[in-house]
């Protein structure tokens, strides 16, 4: 007995934001370098008055067009952008969506190695005899804490929700997964202000950092620099050590789909592995960095051509510093 | 490398317009943000094995203090 992936559904909101619109706003930026560099050409973000919750329950409703919804008896929502302090929002969902209410229900807060901890998850409560289809959500609207101001991030980040379904199967698809934390750089990448530590400051100070970027703590501040060089430390050993814990050389791999942060990272950190093209999934252009959305979002469009049962390694990575990785199969389009 | 292969290695890098002279000063250049730090990371890390710390990037001032960082002043 094992778990599989069954299927995936993705929405972006439907404001699409281009290179060219932000230029409006930063002239005096070459967004054409940036396009070229970190490979995106648009993102999506919500509108004031929508949420992440707003995403994720059109994603779900996408997959239950070919899903019986009173089959799921547990929900995993993984998201930096709840609803509400409390109650949970995955509480929400079952009540929205007409779930069972017979299941469990939780949110975890995880950003870009989200969605590889959600697989090990619903692989832990299938395996377990918990349950037997596991919805998957990772949703996420870091559009609502970039300042309007702060040119790098908002070209960087876009909003998405993507709803995976985990199923019970006679094969294990869902292989060995492995784990990486590291809290000392818990200011690498954060929102500072408006939580239990730190209330929202009234008048906070604008803090300029690099060539037109601004924010204040009330905002999201990330380090760029910081964040790639702790990924260039990590993430290419890391990733040999998920390949070793499967047993499996890169050779055995048929696809590395990465979390989707910036395509210059993500093809120094293949270079550094001796990973082929072919073999190394990078699409930002349409939709950009959308957190614990991209491996979702990218796992469906690869697995469009997949015709033969492929070894797929998944590695997520970033805010924490939290990282996470593992080997699956998919033998079917998703 | 030497340190005018380096340099030129790095306006490539960089897409820069201007030349660079070991003087110049990378973070007054006017193209210089964070992902030109990220950039840079990514060339020393790949032409010299060496992994520039933040604080590296922070005590960098011209082009010669990041060369004898890397340790290229030894060389050429």
């Amino acid at each position: 007995m094992g778990a599989s992936i069954k299927a995936i559904e993705y929405v972006y909101p439907e404001q699409k934001i281009t290179n060219n619109d932000l230029s409006l706003q930063f002239p005096s930026y070459d967004f054409a370098k940036f396009e070229e560099k970190v490979g995106i050409k648009n993102r999506y973000w919500v509108r004031e008055n929508e949420t992440a919750f707003d995403l994720a329950k059109l994603a779900c409703e996408k997959l239950f067009f070919n899903f019986d919804r009173e089959l799921v008896d547990y929900i995993l929502y993984c998201t930096q952008s709840p609803e509400y302090f409390l109650p949970t929002t995955a509480c929400l969902l079952q009540n929205h969506l007409s779930l069972r209410k017979n299941i469990g229900a939780f949110d975890f807060n995880l950003g870009c190695s989200g969605f590889a901890y959600g697989l090990s998850l619903a692989k832990g409560f299938i395996n377990s005899g918990q349950a037997k289809n596991v919805l998957l959500i990772t949703a996420e609207t870091y559009s609502k804490y970039l300042h309007p101001k702060d040119r790098s991030n908002r070209a960087i980040f876009g909003d998405a929700a993507a709803a995976t379904l985990i199923t019970f199967s006679e094969e294990e698809n869902i292989e060995e997964f492995l784990f990486g934390t590291d809290g000392s750089g818990y200011d690498k990448l954060i929102v500072k202000n408006g939580c239990s530590r730190f209330p929202l400051a009234a008048q906070a100070e604008e803090i300029g950092y690099g060539t037109d970027n601004v924010y204040t703590d009330n905002y999201l501040y990330m380090n760029g620099p910081e964040v790639f060089n702790f990924t260039n430390e990590v993430i290419p050993n890391f990733t040999l050590e998920v390949l070793a814990k499967n047993k499996k050389t890169i050779q055995d791999v048929d696809q590395f789909i990465f979390h989707q942060a910036n395509a210059f990272m993500l093809n120094f950190l293949r270079k550094r592995l001796k990973i082929t093209h072919e073999k190394f999934y990078i699409d930002l252009e349409d939709g950009g960095n959308t957190v614990s959305c991209t491996i979702p979002i990218a796992l469906k469009k690869y697995s469009q051509t997949i015709t033969e049962s492929e070894n797929i390694i998944l590695v997520g990575f970033g805010v924490g510093l939290s990282w996470s990785g593992g080997l699956i199969k998919i033998n079917s389009k998703l | 490398m030497t340190k005018q292969e380096f340099l030129v290695g790095l306006k490539e890098e960089l897409e820069l317009d201007e030349t660079l002279e070991s003087t110049t000063n990378l973070k007054d250049l006017e193209a210089w943000d964070s992902m030109c730090a990220m950039v840079l990371i990514g060339y020393v890390s790949n032409e010299f094995d060496v992994i520039l710390k933040p604080d590296d990037l922070k005590d960098m001032t011209t082009i010669d203090s990041l060369m004898k960082r890397i340790g290229l002043d030894k060389s050429n």
